[in-house]
């Protein structure tokens, strides 16, 4: 999905979040929002899965408003820092979730939810975990089981709140290319926020380097790596 | 779309919250804060006067100094239980301590009357060491002793319970910097201890104290009832109001209220300006 | 197996210990070992004669009934509290947040002739009642409000500090999810809250079949009808029965344990399942 953001600003009280910022998505493509603390990038990534809303501007998803759209409207694949799994549920459940509280009509029958939690979980390579609670997995497995929560509402985009964060350096390492390869075989349009530049530069098409609300630089990562536009990106990519 | 019709997504819709904080409110109203004016609408029903004049008799006196004795008793000894049982707890492993935890928190499970009922079998002119007590000129049932007895078995866990988990919170190491430094055990607690758990422990002294001046179960089995000698003003305020002395009667009760609201408005007070030094379930 | 205790450079092992297992011994342990004594010497058979009199036995019934009633209301209403005092910021919050707390500070005995002088037929509210035919003080129906009354807290004050605890992002992973508001709550929130809500509600439940003070001034005390078990232990004490109120007050015993052991299981089961308490 094509995802267009026209002159989105937001205000929090008296502090600007984001200035107005315009920015194009190709569909299919594979975006780091890259920037320090305080940038405005989570704000951006919470305005595109609806859980803001911007004080002004318009996001256009295939060229559709979709400004007004409430979240669970959006149909947005969103993987939280925390990851933020139902503790109280089962992997199984938590990945079933987005499924069963769809209303009756449009709800899978119980034996398609298995089948289809089942390839998630297979897709996530972790076949086995189904019945165990989040308390009983690795930082590394509840990444990728919030993954497989978020790809089974079938969303029409993939929104990643810094998804390694929590995570120790070897195992981060082994799950950029978990999601590299789950992006390339869904084929979905794939946001992700970022304080790390390596994993900006390694992982994504398109880098988005954001400062104190404002876009500093959008390009492909040599691009941005040979010809930083202003002296906040070449500082902060040989940071 | 502007902020202001903008619902986030973790939030209900204003009627439902309209409706919510409504059922609380006046759900609360009814409930608590009804009994609680009524009190007083009681007692000054036929005005201040008689309610003052009540106080000043006999019986009603020799309530109040009572049940001030008892609490000025009780209190501090179970203060002194509290921070002995918190330091045995926190400071040291052993085994057991999940069960000494739970022994320490079994007044709060046991009815008051039933409080009572163990002391009198204890301690009762029926029991070998009662009787011998009794023998020698210390009787402890339908006495002040016995009444001291009922009132630390339902206040017991008070103080403890709220330093364990502040202290245990805490940990060691500040003791530790100070063994390290010199410092002899007393001084160590004087210096060190206690200022980190000054607030805690008054936190617990007064629900403590609240609960000792208002028991009335367990006193009303032990002390025997006896007018202007172990009544205490709960079991007063029962002879009253079945002797239809309504205004006496509602008098101390207001009394005991009042008591109840300084200890509130306490409480809250060490909540809002003492939150970080109390344990963590009164953080809100 | 790990020692009986810890070598430690800490001060004041004796002199703490000391005091904690004295004091304990003298104010608990040897009071309550004695009603149990007592019960050994007459067995369960002669505990079960005393218990199954129909006077005894409709007392225990009546109390433990009613104070399911009465916390079973609380669990609800305490949820409800918890989360408005939590969630909602509104004028008058923090007055209701210390309302909440009145049945702990105010003495029950207080309570007691309050909620009678409120729910006689000429008080405020009996007034109101008697209107349409209703009688509630000295009948059941006064204990059940007192008995609510004195386990109001209970509830809400296990589960607030839960509800705070609750991650944003969980109830908005939710929502990103294409769960409504509603199913949230029913299926993520509520969930959540569950344990600590029955840990509360069995609290609740344990003050209400021993609550003596608040009761008996609404109750009417009728035997076989609005009698109390606590009430029913100290009229056989006056009439100087101690074998008879000792079992009673056995039976009320095991009953408060077996209602500690449920909020124990209830800790552990979900300490298990969602690593904390």
């Amino acid at each position: 999905m094509h995802i267009e953001i026209d002159e989105i600003s937001k205000q929090f009280g008296a502090t600007a979040a984001l200035h107005p910022v315009s920015l194009a998505i190709p569909s299919g493509a594979l975006v780091a929002l890259l920037g320090p603390s305080g940038s405005g990038k989570t704000t951006l990534l919470r305005i595109l899965g609806g859980l803001e809303y911007p004080t002004s501007g318009r996001v256009l998803f295939d060229g559709q408003d979709a400004t007004g759209l409430t979240v669970q409207q959006r149909r947005a694949g969103f993987v939280f820092q925390s990851y933020a799994l139902f503790r109280h549920m089962t992997v199984f459940d938590n990945i079933a979730y987005g499924l069963n509280a769809r209303p009756r009509a449009t709800r899978p029958q119980k034996a398609e939810i298995a089948r289809r939690v089942t390839k998630l979980l297979d897709l996530i390579q972790l076949p086995d975990i189904g019945a165990r609670y989040p308390s009983q997995l690795s930082g590394g497995q509840r990444q990728r089981v919030a993954l497989a929560r978020a790809l089974a509402i079938e969303p029409r985009m993939l929104l990643l709140d810094e998804p390694f964060g929590a995570l120790d350096a070897k195992v981060r390492k082994e799950l950029r290319q978990g999601l590299r390869d789950i992006h390339d075989t869904t084929g979905l349009t794939t946001v992700f926020v970022t304080h790390d530049q390596d994993e900006a530069m390694e992982l994504a098409d398109l880098v988005v380097v954001m400062s104190m609300g404002k876009i500093e630089q959008i390009g492909k990562p040599q691009d941005i790596r040979a010809r930083p536009a202003t002296p906040f990106v070449r500082d902060f990519i040989s940071a | 779309m502007s902020d202001a019709t903008f619902r986030p997504a973790t939030e209900e819709t204003p009627l439902a919250r309209r409706i919510l904080i409504g059922l609380a409110a006046t759900g609360l109203a009814i409930l608590v804060l009804a009994p609680l004016v009524a009190v007083f609408v009681e007692a000054l029903r036929v005005g201040i006067g008689a309610a003052l004049e009540s106080l000043t008799h006999k019986d009603a006196w020799a309530a109040i100094k009572l049940t001030l004795t008892i609490a000025a008793i009780s209190v501090p000894l179970n203060a002194i239980f509290g921070v002995a049982a918190a330091w045995f707890i926190t400071k040291f492993d052993f085994r057991g301590k999940a069960f000494l935890i739970t022994l320490i928190d079994l007044p709060f499970s046991v009815s008051p009357v039933v409080a009572g009922l163990c002391i009198v079998l204890t301690f009762g002119a029926n029991s070998a060491i009662g009787a011998w007590l009794v023998g020698n000129g210390y009787p402890i049932v339908f006495a002040m002793p016995g009444i001291i007895l009922a009132t630390m078995f339902v206040t017991f866990p008070f103080v403890a319970r709220e330093l364990i988990p502040v202290m245990i919170e805490q940990g060691r190491a500040e003791e530790e910097a100070a063994l390290t430094l010199g410092a002899g055990g007393w001084r160590v607690f004087w210096t060190v201890t206690l200022p980190n758990i000054r607030w805690a422990l008054l936190y617990g002294v007064l629900l403590c104290n609240a609960r000792a001046m208002g028991e009335f179960g367990a006193v009303a089995v032990v002390s025997g009832k006896i007018r202007g000698e172990t009544a205490t003003i709960p079991t007063t305020i029962e002879m009253l109001y079945q002797e239809y002395l309504s205004v006496a009667a509602f008098t101390l009760a207001a009394v005991l209220a009042l008591l109840a609201l300084v200890t509130l408005v306490l409480k809250t007070l060490l909540e809002l300006r003492h939150a970080d030094q109390l344990a963590a379930t009164h953080r809100h | 197996m790990r020692p009986m205790l810890n070598r430690s450079p800490m001060p004041g092992l004796g002199l703490s210990m000391g005091i904690t297992l004295t004091m304990l011994s003298l104010v608990v342990l040897i009071p309550i070992g004695a009603l149990l004594l007592k019960g050994a010497n007459y067995g369960l058979a002669g505990i079960w004669e005393t218990v199954n009199r129909e006077r005894v036995w409709s007392a225990l019934f009546l109390s433990f009934r009613l104070s399911l009633i009465a916390a079973l209301f609380n669990l609800v209403f305490g949820v409800l509290l918890a989360w408005v005092l939590v969630r909602y910021r509104f004028p008058g919050r923090r007055l209701l947040d210390a309302a909440v707390d009145l049945p702990f500070a105010l003495p029950t005995a207080v309570a007691g002739i309050s909620l009678t002088a409120l729910y006689a037929p000429n008080g405020a509210f009996g007034a109101l009642a008697a209107e349409i035919g209703w009688k509630i003080a000295y009948t059941q129906w006064g204990i059940l409000i007192a008995l609510i009354f004195v386990g109001l807290p209970f509830v809400a004050r296990t589960v607030q500090p839960v509800i705070e605890e609750i991650e944003r992002e969980v109830e908005e992973a939710s929502a990103t999810l294409g769960a409504t508001r509603l199913h949230t709550i029913r299926h993520v929130i509520l969930p959540m809250l569950l344990p600590a809500a029955l840990t509360g509600f069995a609290l609740a439940l344990a003050r209400a079949v021993g609550e003596y003070g608040s009761v008996i001034f609404i109750a009417g005390n009728i035997p076989l009808v609005t009698e109390i078990a606590p009430l029913l232990i100290i009229i056989q004490l006056e009439e100087f029965d101690y074998d008879s109120a000792a079992a009673i007050g056995i039976a009320m015993l095991l009953i408060s344990f077996a209602m500690l052991l449920v909020i124990n299981l209830i800790q552990v089961w979900s300490r298990r399942r969602i690593g904390h308490v």
